[in-house]
């Protein structure tokens, strides 16, 4: 017979890479809440989350960032994560939003704002977001993977988080993480057999990171099958939280 | 203090064989090992990377030969050379053991309820056979396998047991794959999906009723661990999550 945890919680402070929040315009989600968020997170045991709104990614990142620091307000679990456009955000008011509010990353969504991810459209953008220790999240659908490749080369400084990485981007993912140092992965999508021992293999233990895409998908299973993958103790608290901390502490 | 529990967990959706330009090479050690780590005592598995049944069913039957006390072999059908298909079932069934069957109209190319499928069913009906056939609709395009189509088929083939894998895949998916097993009590839910949306399981366990929906993983695509966290944190009662994780299979497949 098979020996399972019908009642999980998990072993190590655990600090959610990827949560959104707020209702989306062309569809239902089951949770688009603050309370909706802290309820789950209770649920599994998810002591943290970094948490973005989806206004900022799909109308307008200053309105939609608002709504996140308005709606997020008193709640010491849920770590703002702004979204940002270099085609229309200025970096200067950006960023002296983001030291307002302690704000340490941003999300870009290329693909969605009609932009090529290339120095000649957001150089001068990036490089004054990698000056303040910035890091960006992308999601992989978001991005070509030879455009994030040079740009991660250009860029040596910068620290790009590629997050919802699915298993169809299992052909070139591994050679991606192997050959530039200053990509992360973080791995709601990528449920491939193995999916975070194999990125450990290939990057190394601390640029693997926990993130669920709630309320897009559940928080915990990933949780769990991290706890019986085989990693130790030490392991699984940098990949559910140390990573994430050290890479949002990096210092200016 | 974490409680573990020792129940049946059964695995009704996996592939077998080589898929190099996906994944990297498979074995049956390697799957004994995943199942090991996940907690899953048994894996029923199809072979659908040839467009000749005879052949998956051969890979099919030497990897179960390897560990027959964990392996179920499921045959696949397909109505693509139609004068093969039905001798080949019954090779599958009679002389292999294999003990359902998985049907995959997205390499068909046709819609699951289309006339050219009515064979298999037919053969499948006379013998009470459980049919596995992916289901989808994760965008308005999506319907060759949409859930409500089975509805139809189920009230047609009623003695067949449809088990609609992946569960309509995305939410809208849900919704329909949910009203068909509402309709119709010969049709099962199974959970696997890359979508897996939060809430998924409980929707399903609340829709189609807690007897009615099944684990699988679809590995090498993905890895049970991940499918039986899905399951063992979802907000349903302990008695369902057993139910969910082996049970149901259990009763469906006569194991």
């Amino acid at each position: 017979m098979g020996e399972v945890e019908l009642h999980f919680k998990a072993a190590v402070p655990t600090f959610d890479a990827c949560v959104f929040l707020g209702r989306r315009y062309n569809r239902y989600v089951r949770s688009d809440s603050v309370a909706g968020i802290i309820e789950s997170m209770d649920r599994c045991g998810v002591g943290k989350a970094l948490v973005s709104h989806v206004h900022a990614i799909d109308f307008d990142g200053e309105d939609g960032n608002e709504v996140l620091l308005q709606e997020m307000k008193g709640q010491p679990r849920l770590v703002p994560q702004f979204g940002a456009n270099p085609t229309m955000d200025d970096a200067g008011q950006l960023i002296a939003q983001m030291r307002a509010h302690g704000v340490r990353s941003v999300r870009i969504d290329p693909k969605q704002h009609n932009y090529p991810f290339t120095d000649w459209m957001a150089k001068g953008w990036l490089d004054r977001l990698a000056k303040e220790g910035i890091s960006v999240f992308v999601a992989a659908p978001q991005i070509e993977p030879d455009q994030l490749h040079t740009m991660l080369r250009a860029h040596p400084d910068l620290r790009v988080v590629l997050s919802e990485v699915h298993y169809v981007h299992t052909p070139w993912i591994f050679p991606l993480v192997r050959a530039v140092p200053n990509v992360y992965v973080e791995i709601s999508r990528f449920v491939v057999v193995d999916g975070p021992k194999r990125l450990v293999d290939a990057m190394g233990l601390h640029r693997v990171l926990f993130g669920s895409r709630f309320p897009d998908s559940a928080m915990a299973p990933h949780l769990y099958g991290l706890h019986q993958m085989g990693f130790t103790k030490a392991e699984l608290s940098a990949i559910c939280a140390g990573n994430l901390e050290k890479l949002l502490g990096r210092a200016a | 203090m974490a409680k573990i529990v020792d129940t049946p967990v059964i695995d009704v959706h996996a592939h077998v064989g080589q898929w190099g330009a996906k994944f990297r090479p498979a074995s049956p050690k390697m799957y004994v090992d995943i199942m090991d780590a996940a907690g899953v005592d048994r894996m029923g598995f199809n072979c659908i990377y040839f467009d000749d049944e005879r052949k998956s069913h051969n890979v099919v039957a030497d990897w179960v030969s390897k560990y027959p006390d964990r392996f179920i072999g499921v045959a696949f059908g397909t109505p693509r050379h139609p004068d093969e298909t039905i001798p080949e079932l019954e090779r599958a069934f009679d002389q292999l053991g294999f003990k359902y069957m998985k049907i995959y109209p997205t390499y068909y190319t046709k819609p699951v309820d289309d006339p050219s499928y009515d064979l298999i069913f037919e053969w499948a009906n006379s013998r009470g056979i459980v049919i596995m056939c992916h289901s989808s609709n994760v965008a308005d395009w999506d319907t060759l396998t949409l859930p409500t189509k089975f509805i139809g088929l189920a009230k047609r083939f009623t003695k067949v047991k449809w088990l609609l894998a992946h569960s309509g895949n995305a939410m809208r998916g849900q919704v329909l794959a949910v009203e068909a097993a509402k309709q119709c009590p010969n049709i099962y839910l199974e959970i696997c999906t890359s979508f897996a949306e939060a809430g998924t399981i409980e929707f399903l366990v609340n829709g189609a009723g807690e007897d009615r929906v099944l684990f699988g993983s679809d590995i090498p695509l993905m890895d049970p661990r991940y499918h039986v966290g899905r399951v063992v944190t979802a907000d349903i009662s302990e008695a369902a999550k057993q139910k969910v994780l082996g049970l149901n299979a259990k009763k469906l497949l006569g194991l």
